[in-house]
């Protein structure tokens, strides 16, 4: 017994020695990083990113992978398609994008097996992605920018010129993003005289139709509809995928209902049906619209077409 | 001595060819002759990537689910040992629901991006595993006893607590929920023999204490009362055995999430047709569970490929059917 027991002890310390020298792992980074070498005909670029990492290319990147499809979308928008050898699942704008290799990305998980063997020389990570992804993809050698998601348009901006220059497009980026302004400005310039901002119930989930959740504050559609001339009911609740229940709703009675579940199945008919919403004024004066939830919830240069789509729902009659 | 060494040599065998299937098969196709290429250090020639795709992918996550199935089996194993329970899989006593809810806890904070911060969410897993098995282990105790009625059924009133708080926190989070849940439904997702290396002391403690005891976990098959008389002391080889067995679970789900079935079904197809000895039921289940997981891990990366399914639902698809048919096999011999 005491054997025993004096055996297995001193196996537990002989094992514990041996884990406590292995368990302290250096950086695993510094041995597979190929070291970049400056072309002498283009610059180098250095930048940092999201995850406040030193990204350094030799060149503007010539294959591209994005892991998030907004990523994707500005990376199309500036220019860069023909650079773009995969994209994660979710990717589907532009349609053109679609021919470039799905590399994963459902259910949070990418195929690291494909992404090396696309031999990228940039991978575009986004806030979809996590910092262990980020670190596994760096750990195989591979260059990694993490575009951090914008939270005003400023910040939307901004990314599409880094990823104007991240891939030789800059000029393009820097053109695309003046349009943009003027279109802002436009509608800003419409909305401004105007005197009333109705009421704007935007619908992200009613799978529970006493309890839906919808966009509360510090989220895009929150922002968008206030810049539209409109007023977010959701905007008084605490956090950004808000449930609000139906007795606040039939209190802050919207004027419109915007419906981004649309692409789910949901119908301003469905919306009439459900019990208990009868009373709500948007319901009553048929104003329930569906919408492209994508305009709004992808951070790229379509935002502004979600912006200039909900100025029109909101306001019909100073777009005519 | 052939029907001591059989077993053995089966389930090695078993484990080697799911390992070289692991390292052979992946979204990528590399045909067997790069493979032997790359391994032999020979450049590869029809895919450029094989050596990266090999070494830096598909061997450190090899390693790191045959350790995780290696430890989930043998914990699995001597769980049901230790509450003489065929029920009794690694997470009875609430390892799972506490790493969870160490986990979802670190993922809302925004560690900074280094080698720490990146450890943050492994190393709350491992800390909220074994937190709970504490906190468990004092709610049952009475005394200088344990019974495992008691530990079950703190086990059980603890877990459904953490898990409530777990549901909660990911309900209330916005950006984090897929990667929480990402995370619940198990699987490798790094790169790199960071993970490995991490897991390996633990697992090395855990599981050797456990293959030492193989001896007194027979013994306590004949209920407290005959053990003591046989010269066990229960109370404290119960602990240590308990002990040693959540340090392995833990160590093993706080880099692969909470995968299910694999802990539970292992141990009885080892104890279904090599018998109960714990002496040899242990490694056997050690060695079984390595292969298992291996194999369910080919599975969810290449049935789907690009898309990567979770771990723990093709173990629990393609197990049980596979558990219920050795049963139906086996159901003229005595059994439990």
């Amino acid at each position: 017994m005491f054997r025993k027991l004096f055996f297995a002890f001193l196996t537990i310390m002989l094992l514990a020695a041996c884990g406590s020298t292995l368990s302290v792992t250096p950086s695993p980074t510094a041995a597979q990083i190929p070291t970049a070498t400056a072309l002498p005909t283009s610059p180098s670029l250095a930048l940092t990113d999201g995850l406040n990492r030193s990204v350094t290319l030799p060149g503007p990147a010539q294959r591209v992978v994005s892991l998030a499809p907004s990523n994707t979308e500005i990376l199309f928008a500036v220019g860069a398609g023909a650079q773009v050898v995969g994209r994660d699942s979710f990717s589907d704008y532009p349609a053109e994008a679609k021919s470039a290799q799905d590399v994963g990305g459902s259910m949070g998980k990418y195929d690291s097996e494909a992404i090396v063997a696309l031999h990228p020389d940039l991978v575009l990570a986004g806030e979809i992605n996590t910092p262990e992804q980020v670190s596994s993809l760096e750990q195989l050698g591979l260059t990694v920018y993490y575009l951090k998601n914008p939270v005003t348009l400023e910040e939307m901006y901004a990314n599409v010129e880094t990823v104007g220059s991240l891939t030789g497009h800059a000029d393009q980026a820097r053109t695309l993003v003046d349009s943009l302004k003027t279109r802002v400005a436009a509608v800003d310039a419409v909305i401004a005289p105007l005197d009333s901002r109705p009421t704007v119930y935007y619908e992200l989930d009613a799978s529970d139709p006493t309890k839906p959740y919808t966009a509360g504050p510090g989220t895009f559609v929150d922002l968008l509809i206030s810049r539209a001339g409109g007023q977010n009911i959701g905007n008084s609740l605490t956090s950004q995928w808000a449930q609000i229940s139906l007795e606040q709703l039939v209190v802050a009675n919207p004027s419109i209902i915007v419906l981004g579940d649309s692409a789910y199945g949901m119908t301003p008919d469905s919306v009439k049906a459900r019990t208990g919403w009868g009373g709500l004024a948007a319901v009553q004066s048929g104003q329930i619209y569906p919408f492209d939830d994508n305009l709004v919830s992808r951070p790229g240069p379509r935002l502004v077409d979600g912006l200039e789509a909900l100025a029109k729902l909101l306001h019909p009659g100073a777009f005519k | 001595m052939s029907r001591r060494i059989l077993p053995y040599l089966w389930t090695l065998l078993f484990l080697a060819l799911a390992a070289l299937l692991s390292v052979a098969i992946g979204s990528v196709f590399i045909p067997l002759a790069d493979l032997w290429r790359v391994l032999t250090g020979q450049p590869p020639q029809t895919v450029s990537a094989a050596a990266t795709i090999i070494f830096e992918l598909r061997l450190p996550r090899t390693v790191l689910v045959l350790l995780t199935g290696a430890a989930l089996s043998g914990s699995g194993a001597a769980y049901q040992g230790l509450f003489r329970n065929p029920l009794a899989d690694p997470y009875l006593i609430g390892v799972a629901s506490g790493a969870g809810l160490g986990a979802i806890l670190a993922m809302s904070v925004h560690w900074p991006y280094s080698f720490w911060g990146l450890m943050a969410v492994p190393a709350a897993a491992f800390v909220g595993a074994l937190l709970t098995v504490f906190i468990v282990y004092s709610l049952a105790r009475l005394g200088k006893t344990v019974p495992t009625t008691n530990l079950i059924l703190a086990g059980v009133a603890f877990s459904s607590f953490a898990t409530a708080v777990t549901s909660f926190l990911m309900l209330r989070s916005t950006g984090e929920l897929r990667r929480a849940i990402a995370w619940m439904l198990g699987g490798a997702s790094q790169a790199g023999w960071g993970p490995v290396l991490s897991i390996l002391p633990y697992l090395a403690i855990g599981l050797g204490i456990l293959l030492l005891n193989g001896h007194a976990l027979n013994l306590l098959q004949f209920g407290d009362d005959q053990a003591q008389q046989l010269g066990l002391h229960v109370t404290r080889t119960r602990t240590l055995l308990l002990v040693a067995a959540s340090l392995a679970t833990a160590a093993a789900v706080s880099f692969s999430g909470t995968i299910g079935f694999v802990g539970l079904i292992v141990p009885h197809i080892m104890r279904l047709w090599f018998g109960a000895d714990y002496r040899r039921l242990l490694p056997l289940s050690l060695i079984a569970g390595a292969g298992t997981l291996l194999l369910a891990d080919v599975l969810a990366r290449s049935v789907l490929a690009p898309q990567e399914l979770p771990v723990g639902i093709v173990t629990a698809i393609a197990g049980a059917p596979f558990f219920l048919w050795v049963l139906r096999r086996a159901k003229n011999q005595g059994y439990w």
